[in-house]
């Protein structure tokens, strides 16, 4: 965990996360008593294999549970809008990295209990998200240019009217359509004079800022490309767009959800330097949810092992990477093969996930550690620091006093 | 970022992407549409009885004081198909057979539309609140729902039509009634479909409201199989009519083909063929255009065959 110091920098911290699913067999403990911390400006990686709770995890920044079955059973996800940044009152300095804004200014508030209207101001505008395949995460029947007005039309009104040369105090049908709260009959009047003109120059306005958002990301010829529907676009591409339509409100928060797992290799290595390079210049802190350990190796700052529903290591990629103290930690990476691996032979994990059907008072790894001991199928161990910044839910490191306590130099099998 | 002027402005409603790109989709369909041989006959036949029905006054002298009354030539009953004035012969009671089959296109486009166009209202509506809301709403309706599918079509609008008394309002009322519950369940099945892609959490990630990822994301993604339906329905909806004015729920002596067909039954068996043939084979194509072009239709619209 964060000392105290660094508590204020934070942007978002869940705390003792639950979710739960309601399955025929039984509560499925999907989620079960998570927290971590995102520092300001950090990319966290959230890794673990499938079905382990990480995408869960993301999604209830967004609040985006399929309620029923998804249960919230408890805990806070608490996350603190970017102000003014204090030192420099907005000015651009150093502590904010010139962007003039810095998550110390508003009272944090709970994702998991504001009204869904904040909820809605929140999402895409302060906290936006990546999808995992970028061809199911776009609307068919929509044009690129079209789905992207909808961010802009959402939270951007004042901006968009002020560009359009509209007064701000702009009532009636064109107000409602640069607001997004279309009325029946609103269609007509805005067709015809003399609403049509200024329905025109909105559109001019909004064609330019998406016009500008996707020539963040660096796509050719961002103007035809607003033409286009989804399936016209190639894979890489539409992921494009999805990023140009998540950072296109300057958001503080990204959550994204394994961004590249439908991508192929060269495309991968572009959108995750594009990634990198929007989130270090508008110093947007990113949670990424993947499975791949070498990338997120590569790209994070901090990384947090799930396993089964727990956060079971995290700390710095440098600390877990360099000395891994749980053993589901030591495996998965004696699990990527290197150059140097002969062949056919792959280091695998024994055993499967467990179901998290009403889980026994236990560690969630034994039967699949190799270093377990009869402690391990006693007691369930708590996330605990080893190091500043390094914590591990393990035995190993925090012994409980009795005799047989594992260790690393003893295999038990 | 430049400038917005008057000039630029008018730049910009000449780019107008969103119509556009409409029209280039809506041609990409007819043509797919086109490229199907029976679809296109279909097609030539809908534009034949439609402009049948349009043009109706000016093929034959509306009927005074009713158009859709049939008139009676008492001088000239039971006449073949040739005789000058009735081309296409007269019936037992003297109504003109050619009169019936010109104002019945009339009559049928009227109970298609009708029927048709308030039954995809009511089923989208009532299949989209059960499909969204869920729960024991959805419970509710779609137990309704099976309750009216589990009576077949064409008894349940017969029953319904005899209690409410024959005539042809009655005709459309009870059709509307049995056929609502098919859009009901096609629009729920797509509905919650639909609600589970991807691209409705990304609205919603986004802030979009409930109403605006409705109008937007679901409903133009569900309205396919919906289309279709009523395409067919169109070409239904009149053959069920048909049956349930030939068994006399409609009011007698109307410009109507069922009517006409059991107006002529009569004479059959004395070979006087031409009072049921004629509004008989204009049912048969009717019901046959609308069914080659839904099944086109269905094709086109299909997005797997998209850009094909």
């Amino acid at each position: 965990m964060l000392d105290a110091t660094q508590a204020s920098e934070n942007v978002a911290s869940v705390r003792d996360l639950k979710v739960h699913f309601q399955s025929k067999r039984g509560v499925v403990h999907a989620v079960d008593g998570v927290s971590f911390d995102i520092q300001d400006g950090e990319t966290l990686g959230l890794v673990g294999e499938t079905g382990c709770g990480k995408s869960v995890t993301g999604r209830s920044f967004l609040r985006l549970l399929p309620v029923p079955p998804g249960i919230l059973a408890g805990g806070a996800v608490s996350f603190r809008p970017h102000g003014p940044c204090t030192a420099c009152e907005g000015a651009g300095c150093e502590a904010c990295a010139k962007t003039g804004r810095r998550a110390s200014g508003d009272q944090p508030v709970d994702l998991l209990s504001i009204s869904l209207q904040d909820m809605r101001r929140i999402r895409g505008d302060r906290i936006a998200m990546i999808f995992q395949d970028p061809g199911k995460a776009l609307n068919p029947t929509l044009t690129i240019g079209a789905q992207m007005s909808e961010v802009f039309l959402q939270h951007r009104t004042a901006e968009l009217l002020d560009r359009a040369g509209l007064p701000p105090d702009t009532a009636g049908a064109v107000r409602r359509f640069a607001a997004q709260e279309p009325r029946f009959g609103d269609g007509l009047i805005l067709k015809f004079p003399p609403k049509r003109g200024q329905r025109a120059k909105l559109q001019v306005a909004l064609n330019q800022m998406v016009t500008e958002a996707l020539a963040e990301t660096q796509v050719p010829n961002p103007a035809k490309l607003m033409d286009r529907f989804p399936h016209e676009l190639s894979g890489g591409m539409r992921q494009r767009v999805m990023i140009a339509q998540a950072l296109a409100c300057n958001p503080d928060l990204l959550i994204a959800d394994e961004p590249t797992t439908a991508l192929d290799v060269t495309v991968e290595a572009r959108i995750l330097e594009l990634i990198r390079a929007l989130q270090q210049r508008r110093k947007t802190s990113v949670l990424y949810i993947s499975h791949d350990l070498s990338l997120v190796r590569r790209i994070c700052d901090r990384v947090a092992v799930m396993y089964a529903g727990r956060i079971v290591e995290i700390g710095t990629t440098e600390d877990v990477f360099a000395n891994p103290r749980h053993p589901y930690t030591r495996g998965l990476m004696a699990a990527v093969p290197t150059a140097g691996t002969a062949r056919g032979k792959l280091a695998a994990i024994r055993g499967t996930v467990p179901e998290l059907v009403d889980p026994p008072l236990e560690c969630r790894f034994a039967g699949r550690c190799p270093y377990e001991t009869a402690t391990c199928r006693q007691n369930d161990p708590s996330l605990q620091p080893v190091s500043g910044g390094h914590s591990v839910a393990c035995f190993i490191d925090h012994p409980t006093g009795s005799q047989d306590a594992p260790s690393f130099d003893r295999v038990t099998e | 970022m430049s400038e917005i002027t008057d000039s630029n402005f008018e730049k910009a409603s000449v780019r107008d992407t969103a119509f556009r790109v409409r029209m280039r989709r809506f041609f990409g369909v007819l043509q797919r549409l086109t490229s199907n041989p029976t679809t296109v006959v279909g097609l030539v036949l809908i534009a034949l009885m439609l402009a049948m029905a349009i043009f109706a006054p000016w093929i034959t002298e509306a009927n005074t004081p009713d158009a859709y009354q049939m008139p009676r030539d008492w001088g000239a009953v039971r006449k073949p198909p040739g005789t000058p004035g009735h081309w296409l012969g007269t019936t037992n009671e003297g109504g003109d057979v050619f009169y019936g089959v010109i104002w019945g296109s009339r009559t049928s486009l009227q109970l298609s539309l009708y029927v048709v166009g308030s039954t995809m209202v009511i089923g989208t509506i009532i299949g989209s609140v059960a499909g969204l809301v869920g729960g024991w709403v959805d419970e509710v309706l779609m137990r309704i729902v099976d309750v009216f599918l589990s009576i077949p079509e064409l008894i349940f609008a017969l029953a319904i039509a005899a209690v409410l008394g024959p005539s042809f309002t009655n005709i459309i009322i009870a059709l509307a009634m049995v056929i609502w519950v098919k859009y009901a369940r096609i629009m729920r099945a797509q509905v919650i479909q639909i609600k589970q892609n991807d691209y409705v959490d990304a609205a919603r990630v986004i802030g979009d409201s409930k109403l605006n990822i409705y109008l937007k994301d679901i409903l133009p993604n569900a309205v396919t199989p919906v289309t279709v339906q009523a395409t067919l329905d169109m070409g239904n909806v009149v053959l069920i009519g048909a049956t349930l004015s030939f068994i006399g729920l409609s009011e007698a002596g109307i410009a109507e083909w069922g009517v006409l067909v059991s107006e002529g039954q009569a004479g059959i068996a004395s070979g006087r063929w031409w009072a049921s043939t004629f509004p008989g084979l204009m049912i048969f194509l009717w019901a046959l255009a609308f069914n080659l072009v839904g099944d086109g239709l269905r094709d086109a619209l299909d997005p797997r065959t998209e850009g094909r």
